[in-house]
């Protein structure tokens, strides 16, 4: 009678019971037909236990580092700096929106908070610039996808704790993907700009930048550290590769940082050369808001921070630049943050919570092996099943946001295919790119209606213009399904997946 | 209804707005509690026992003082795409039911809370967390791990609470359409009230 609970649970999710509850009820409901009172008492418990977690409190700790960048300027100043970058390539304005969306990606790792912050920016200038609404609404709808796909991602920690996966191999997993959707949609506005004659933009908008003293010390000291950070790391990659061939070049980390910051420091100078004082003010402002996702990343990766705590240190440092060094926050508006981010990440702690007690009854009712003889029965390549698990999960997240439909089908469909050979954090990865596309289909794809407010052009329209976008996303999920070293390169490089 | 309906939403009002205001603070000091475990890791070479748990300790009463105002706000995640195409009547019945089932669930899981929280296992003390009373000459005492488990059954309690106001809401809604209810204390509200 058990098995029964999954088809209960979706007749609950689809008259609309909130999935919280869904999550309790269908399973509680058969576990007290069965005679299995006791099992109730443990499903309350896994609840708690659920929720319970250190990982877990990332979570919490990325959304409000979010919430505190994106107060005040610092939107301005990452469109400004893609502007600068791209601006003057034909449909200029929309790859500025693409990378807008990757370089925010870092910073908050919310498809809403991106399509909000830079659609409300964006969608005016497109429109000021010659593009029509609805294009400007759809690009940065179909765009905003990226946000939880680069590290920070809050869906990543979250199917990392409910599956039991390493939170930094999913974040490193996740980089080239990203990437690559951003890529995917900046070759369709190119392909789009010749057939609909998309305008160029000027590459400064406000001449005669300035940028405080103190932003620009924190600048000039932070862009040689990055950039020496960089040469560290390539040195290492070439030493690596030497290293393959039995040529041993063994130096110490620290040593090579001191020698390459020099280096650094002379080349940046002779760049400086070549640009003019606005491009290059423009450039300085944007380096300080992108630490954040260097200070996460480079934190986990040198084995300094645990996700956690690098989440923390991500807050701390958001802090201190937005009252101290870039001032656009203020004391006053600390409450209103804090509510927001606790009240956002309060939900869906409560929500992994829940997901852990139906991983319990998951577990009691032998649904995944159900499950896999079914699919099994579909057919026995796994790349076959692959597609027709994509088509299940692009469904599935028309219809449901991506954290808790990770959370209903991880534990259901991880299981099948890991025992099928396909490695974890690959799955891991395929299904949060397809449900984080899920947020940008219609009829209830979330940042839809966010675009649709930001601009006020009707959802219906929105969602016609960004079919193309979508052919985008859909290839390049198909992509990733087949080519695994698109998102296990990095995770193997590093050394957290074997 | 409204006798009852107006005096439930204005305690639930107050009693949100002061857990909205602890939550915010939880999260708060739940950050400060582990920069300051980096910082004695890394620069005082000198790991501390507590922050982990305390931090854990905070995110648990987080999630309880905010979950309430969230669920008050329709903010708990559902496929709303079936209550949404029925008129209004039938939306309005569906709602009730959904709103039942979850009454049932939240009134089964306090059930749970309750010997959860004040069973057994409540009565272990935390591994690491201790109140050090000893610092103002008085002797200090380990917190019970019952102060953690509470927090779940204070969350269901709070949002049986809710469930019965926007139960009775619903209801008020099939009966009478016209008549006026009381404010929910909307997010736009409430943080101007924490100004």
């Amino acid at each position: 009678m058990l098995a029964f609970f999954l088809p209960l649970f979706l007749i609950f999710l689809m008259i609309g019971l909130p999935v919280f509850f869904a999550l309790l009820f269908a399973p509680g409901l058969l576990l007290w037909l069965n005679g299995q009172e006791r099992d109730i008492a443990l499903l309350y418990r896994n609840v708690y236990n659920g929720m319970d977690s250190f990982p877990l409190m990332a979570l919490p700790f990325f959304v409000l580092a979010g919430e505190l960048m994106n107060r005040g300027g610092i939107t301005t100043r990452l469109v400004e700096f893609s502007q600068a970058l791209m601006g003057h390539l034909r449909g200029g304005l929309a790859h500025v929106n693409i990378l807008s969306s990757i370089l925010f990606a870092g910073l908050s790792g919310s498809a809403v908070a991106d399509t909000s912050a830079l659609g409300s920016t964006l969608i005016p200038a497109m429109e000021k610039n010659g593009y029509s609404r609805k294009f400007a609404a759809a690009i940065t709808a179909a765009s905003s996808v990226i946000g939880p796909i680069i590290p920070p991602s809050g869906i990543m920690i979250i199917y990392a704790y409910v599956m039991g996966e390493s939170v930094a191999a999913l974040f490193l997993a996740g980089i080239v993907p990203g990437v690559l959707v951003g890529v995917g949609l900046m070759v369709m506005v190119r392909l789009m700009a010749d057939k609909y004659d998309l305008p160029k933009a000027e590459r400064i908008v406000t001449q005669g930048q300035t940028i405080s003293k103190t932003e620009a010390a924190f600048s000039f000291v932070l862009l040689r550290i990055n950039f020496a950070g960089v040469l560290v790391g390539l040195f290492a990659a070439v030493s690596a590769i030497l290293g393959a061939y039995d040529v041993v070049v063994s130096v110490n980390g620290w040593l090579a940082f001191l020698v390459f910051l020099p280096i650094a420091h002379v080349s940046l100078l002779r760049i400086r050369r070549t640009v003019s004082p606005d491009f290059r003010i423009i450039c300085k402002k944007a380096v300080v808001p992108l630490q954040t996702p260097i200070i996460i990343l480079g934190g986990i990766l040198v084995g300094v921070f645990t996700p956690t705590e690098a989440s923390a240190v991500a807050v701390g440092y958001a802090l201190i630049v937005g009252l101290f060094i870039l001032r656009l926050l203020k004391v006053r508006d600390l409450p209103g943050v804090l509510m927001r981010a606790a009240l956002a990440s309060s939900t869906v702690l409560l929500l992994v919570g829940a997901a852990v007690a139906f991983k319990t009854v998951v577990s009691l009712s032998h649904a995944p092996e159900t499950m896999a003889g079914f699919i099994l029965g579909l057919s026995d390549n796994p790349l076959i099943l692959l597609f027709l698990i994509n088509l299940l999960l692009f469904a599935v997240g028309m219809f449901l946001d991506a954290g808790p439909a990770i959370i209903i089908l991880g534990p259901i469909l991880g299981p099948i295919f890991v025992d099928l050979g396909v490695h974890p954090v690959h799955f891991a990865i395929i299904m949060s790119v397809n449900l984080t596309v899920g947020l940008a289909t219609p009829p209830m794809g979330l940042v839809l209606f966010v675009a649709s407010s930001v601009s006020g052009e009707r959802v219906e329209t929105i969602a016609k213009a960004i079919l193309p976008f979508l052919l985008v996303e859909v290839f390049v999920i198909f992509l990733i399904t087949y080519v695994p070293a698109i998102s296990m390169t990095i995770p193997r490089l590093t050394g957290f997946v074997q | 209804m409204m006798t009852v309906l107006r005096p439930l939403a204005w305690v639930n009002t107050h009693v949100l707005r002061l857990g909205r205001r602890l939550g915010a603070a939880a999260l708060a000091l739940m950050v400060v509690v582990i920069l300051t475990q980096v910082f004695c890791r890394y620069v005082l070479n000198n790991a501390l026992a507590w922050p982990d748990e305390a931090a854990r300790f905070l995110m648990l009463w987080m999630v309880a003082l905010m979950a309430p105002s969230a669920m008050r706000w329709g903010g708990f995640v559902a496929i709303d795409t079936l209550p949404n195409t029925l008129s209004r009547v039938p939306g309005l019945a569906l709602n009730l039911v959904l709103l039942c089932i979850s009454l049932v669930v939240l009134l089964i899981a306090v059930q749970h809370g309750y010997g959860h929280t004040f069973g057994f296992g409540g009565k272990f003390d935390s591994s690491s967390l201790r109140i050090p009373l000893e610092w103002v000459g008085m002797e200090g005492f380990k917190i019970k791990l019952r102060f953690m488990y509470g927090s779940l059954m204070f969350c269901v309690v709070m949002l049986i609470v809710i469930t019965v106001e926007l139960i009775l809401r619903t209801i008020l809604s099939l009966v009478s359409p016209d008549t006026e209810q009381p404010g929910t204390d909307e997010f736009a509200m409430a943080m101007g009230a924490a100004d």
